[in-house]
C-alpha cells in the first residue's frame, strides 16, 4: 500500500522535476548564447508562482477543479504553444508578423513575455499533478506520504539535472536554439510530458484529430444552419458518406498530422534550402566565413524542429494513426416493458453498463424497431439517450474514444455532452436510475422515438 | 635583438631528442610580410624550426611568439584554429588528394577553413596560371604544376604566414624559377610574411633575408639589399 503511494507520487514527482529541469536547461543555454542572462529572472518568478499556485490545491482535500479540466487547459496550452512557434517559425523564415515587430521588442515587454509562457507553461502541469496526487492521497488515504515521496521525485530529478550540469555543462544547447525553436520545444514537451497521469497519457493527438473532425462537421453544418436549409434531410446518405470522409477519422488523422508537419516543413524548406544572403564582407575570407556561420548557424536551428517533426510522425503512427480508426458498434439486447416501464440491470453476468462503452438496448414497438443507449459519462453519471436523433435517418451511434458517432452522418459528439437536447444530439431520456437498474417509462420512448427522422 | 613588435618572435628555442639535439638555442624576428630564406645542411635543424614556427611540432624549452600569440601555450583547439587562420604550408612532397580534382583540392582547404567556395577557389587556380587545368587530377599534372596547385592551397584562406619547407626539392631549374616568380609576384601583391626552406643557393635569390644554419644553430643572418627578380 505505501509502497504504491511511494512509486506512484515519486513518479509524478520525478517527471515535473525533470520536466522543469530539462526547460531550465534549454531556456537557460539559450539565454546564454544570446547574451540575456538577465531573463532568467523572469523565468524563475514565473516557475515559482507556477509552483506555488499548483501546491496550493493540495491544500483542498476536495479540489475545486476537475482532472478534465486541466486536460482540456494542457491540451490548450499544447496548442496555444504550437500555433505560436509556427508563427515564430514562419516569421523567421522571412515573414514579417506584426506581433514580432521591433518596436514591441522594449525590455518590459520581452519580461512579461517570458514571465507569462512560464506560467502559462507550468501552471496547467503543476496543477494537474497536484490534483493527481491529491487524488491519490485520497484514495490511498495517507497525504503525509504521498506529499513526502513526490518531493522526494521532485528531489531526485533535481539532483540529476543538476550533476547532469556540472559534469558537461551543456549549454551549447543553445546555439540550436532561437525564439520559435524555444516555442516548439516546449510544445514538445508539452506534448509527451504533460499528461496528468503519470507519461502513459499521449494524448494529444488523437485530440488534435477529434479537434479537426469536429471543426470539419460544424463548418459544413453551420454553413447549411446560416443558409436556413436543414442539412440532413437535404442531402442523403450517399451525399454524408462522401462529405462524412472529409471529418472521418481517416481523413481527420492525416490532416491533423499534416496541420502539425506543415508549418515546421515550411519553415525548414524557406531557411535551409534558401540561398544564402550575400554578406557584406570586405575580403573573400570575411565572406567566406561569414557565409559558413550563417550556413551553421541555419542547420543548427533546423536541428530542434527536424527532431519536432521525427517526434510527431513516430508519435502518430505509433498512438494516433490506427487507434481513433475504430467505431464500436454493439449489437442492441432485446428488453420488454414491464407494467409500460422498460427496466435495464445495470449489472448481470454479461454486461455492466457502468464500464464505460455502449450499450444499445432494443424493443419492437408497432413493428418498428426503437433502440435505447445508455453510456457511462467521466463524472461517472450514466446518460440514456434514443439510439437516434431528430435530423437523420436513425442508423443510430456507435463509439469512438470519449465521442459517440452517428452512423449516418459521422458526426461526432463528445459522450460528456449527452443530455443536451436538438440538433445531432441523440435525443435524451428522462430515466429513473437506481438500487441497481435503470427505469424507463414506455410512454416517454414512444413520445421521443415520434420526433425522429422516419427516414422516409 | 629581439623586438617587441615583431611579426615573428623566436626565442631560445631549443629541441632536443633522445639522441640527439635539432635545435639548441635559436633566437630569431622576422617582421611582417618579409620574406626569410633559412637555408643549411642536411640535419642543421631547418624543418624542425619551421615545424616548430607552424604549429606542427613542439619544442623542448623557449618560446614561439606569431602576432602576440604564444603559438606553444595554446590548447589543442586554438592550436588548429590558429593554423587554421594564419599558416599556409607548401612541402616538398605535394600531399595533394590523388582522386580529387585540382580545384576540389583548393576547395578542401576552404571547407577545414570555413566552407568550399567552387569559383573563389578557381580564381585562386587562375591566379596560379591552372585556369585550363581545374578539373585535372595531380596524376595528370607535372611536379610544377601540381606545386602550383599548393600555393594556390597554402594562400586559399590568406594566411598571415606563407612556411615553404623546400617547395622546389622536386623541381628543375626552369620550374623553380617559375614557381618562386609566381610566389614572389603574389607575394608583392598580398605582403604576407613567407619563411622557406632550402638547401638551394640558387632559390635564396628570392626573398629579402638569409639565415644560415649549422648544426641547430643560426650561424648567419644577411639582407639581400637588391631583389633579384625577372632580372
Ligand atoms: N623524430 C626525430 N627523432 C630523432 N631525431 C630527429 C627527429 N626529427 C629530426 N631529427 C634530427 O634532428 C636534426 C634536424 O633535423 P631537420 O629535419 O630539422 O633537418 P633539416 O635541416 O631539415 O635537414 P634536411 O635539409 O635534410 O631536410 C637531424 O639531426 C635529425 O636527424
Ligand atoms: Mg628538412
Amino acid at each position: 500500500m505505501i509502497n504504491s503511494i511511494i512509486y506512484e507520487a515519486q513518479l509524478i514527482g520525478f517527471k515535473e522535476g525533470i520536466k522543469a529541469g530539462l526547460v531550465w536547461l534549454v531556456f537557460y543555454s539559450y539565454l546564454l548564447s544570446n547574451d540575456r542572462k538577465s531573463l532568467a529572472k523572469s523565468f524563475y518568478t514565473g516557475i515559482s508562482l507556477s509552483l506555488l499556485l499548483g501546491l496550493s490545491f493540495l491544500l483542498f482535500p476536495e479540489s475545486p477543479v476537475s482532472g478534465d479540466f486541466i486536460g482540456n487547459i494542457i491540451s490548450m496550452s499544447f496548442a496555444l504553444f504550437l500555433i505560436f512557434s509556427g508563427a515564430a517559425l514562419y516569421h523567421a523564415s522571412g515573414v514579417d508578423l506584426f506581433v514580432f515587430r521591433d518596436g514591441m521588442r522594449s525590455e518590459f515587454v520581452i519580461r512579461t513575455l517570458v514571465f507569462s509562457l512560464t506560467v502559462i507553461f507550468f501552471l496547467p502541469d503543476f496543477t494537474g499533478s497536484a490534483v493527481y496526487l491529491n487524488e491519490l492521497a485520497e484514495l490511498k488515504e495517507n497525504t503525509f506520504m504521498t506529499a513526502v515521496s513526490a518531493a522526494a521525485g521532485i528531489m531526485i530529478a533535481a539532483v540529476i539535472i543538476f550533476s547532469f550540469v556540472r559534469l558537461y555543462k551543456p549549454f551549447w544547447l543553445g546555439s540550436f536554439f532561437a525564439f520559435p525553436q524555444l516555442l516548439l520545444f516546449l510544445a514538445m514537451v508539452k506534448l509527451f510530458g504533460s499528461g496528468i497521469k503519470g507519461i502513459s497519457e499521449l494524448s494529444l493527438i488523437p485530440s488534435v484529430q477529434r479537434g479537426f473532425i469536429k471543426f470539419i462537421h460544424d463548418l459544413v453544418h453551420q454553413t447549411f444552419v446560416m443558409l436556413m436549409v436543414p442539412d440532413h434531410p437535404l442531402l442523403k446518405k450517399t451525399t454524408w458518406d462522401f462529405i462524412g470522409t472529409f471529418f472521418g477519422p481517416g481523413f481527420a488523422s492525416i490532416a491533423s498530422l499534416f496541420i502539425l508537419l506543415a508549418l515546421p516543413a515550411l519553415f525548414i524548406n524557406h531557411t535551409l534550402f534558401r540561398p544564402l544572403p550575400e554578406p557584406p564582407a570586405r575580403t573573400n575570407i570575411a565572406r567566406r566565413k561569414t557565409r559558413a556561420l550563417m550556413l551553421s548557424d541555419r542547420r543548427k536551428k533546423a536541428v530542434p524542429v527536424i527532431f519536432f517533426m521525427v517526434f510527431i510522425i513516430s508519435a502518430w503512427f505509433s498512438y494516433g494513426g490506427e487507434k481513433v480508426l475504430q467505431v464500436y458498434d454493439p449489437e442492441p439486447r432485446p428488453v420488454v416493458a414491464d407494467n409500460g416501464v422498460i427496466v435495464i440491470p445495470l449489472k448481470d453476468p454479461v454486461t455492466d453498463v457502468m464500464d464505460g462503452r455502449l450499450h444499445k438496448f432494443s424493443f419492437v414497438h408497432e413493428g418498428e424497431e426503437v433502440r435505447v443507449m445508455v453510456i457511462k459519462k467521466a463524472d461517472n453519471s450514466l446518460s440514456v439517450c434514443l439510439d437516434a436523433c431528430e435530423i437523420c435517418p436513425p442508423s443510430g451511434y456507435g463509439q469512438r474514444d470519449d465521442h459517440v458517432v452517428c452512423l449516418y452522418c459521422s458526426t461526432p459528439i463528445p459522450v460528456n455532452t449527452l443530455g443536451r437536447a436538438g440538433g445531432c444530439n441523440p435525443v435524451p431520456l428522462a430515466a429513473d436510475i437506481g438500487d441497481g437498474f435503470i427505469r424507463i417509462e414506455l410512454k416517454e420512448i414512444i413520445k421521443k422515438w415520434g420526433f425522429v427522422n422516419s427516414g422516409r | 635583438m629581439t623586438n617587441n613588435k615583431s611579426f615573428i618572435q623566436v626565442r631560445n628555442l631549443v629541441k632536443e631528442y633522445k639522441t640527439a639535439y635539432a635545435l639548441r638555442g635559436v633566437s630569431m624576428t622576422v617582421e611582417k610580410g618579409q620574406w626569410i630564406n633559412i637555408m643549411g645542411p642536411s640535419g642543421s635543424g631547418k624543418s624542425t624550426l619551421l615545424n616548430i614556427i607552424g604549429g606542427l611540432d613542439n619544442s623542448t624549452s623557449g618560446d614561439v611568439i606569431i602576432d602576440s600569440t604564444d603559438v606553444e601555450a595554446l590548447d589543442e583547439d586554438h592550436l588548429a584554429i590558429f593554423r587554421r587562420e594564419q599558416i599556409g604550408f607548401i612541402f616538398q612532397q605535394s600531399h595533394l588528394i590523388p582522386y580529387l580534382t585540382a580545384v576540389e583540392n583548393v576547395m578542401l582547404a576552404q571547407y577545414f577553413h570555413s566552407m568550399a567556395d567552387e569559383e573563389e577557389a578557381g580564381e585562386a587556380l587562375k591566379r596560379v596560371g591552372l585556369g585550363q587545368r581545374l578539373h585535372h587530377r595531380p596524376s595528370q599534372l607535372s611536379g610544377g604544376e601540381q606545386q602550383r596547385i599548393c600555393i594556390a592551397r597554402a594562400l586559399i584562406n590568406s594566411p598571415g604566414i606563407l612556411l615553404a619547407d623546400e617547395p622546389t626539392g622536386n623541381l628543375d631549374r626552369d620550374n623553380t624559377e617559375i614557381i618562386l616568380e609566381l610566389l614572389d609576384s603574389i607575394h608583392r601583391e598580398d605582403h604576407f610574411t613567407i619563411v622557406l626552406v632550402t638547401h638551394d643557393p640558387f632559390v635564396s635569390k628570392w626573398g629579402d633575408r638569409v639565415l644560415q644554419m649549422e648544426d641547430g644553430h643560426i650561424v648567419g643572418d644577411e639582407f639581400i639589399k637588391e631583389r633579384v627578380k625577372g632580372a
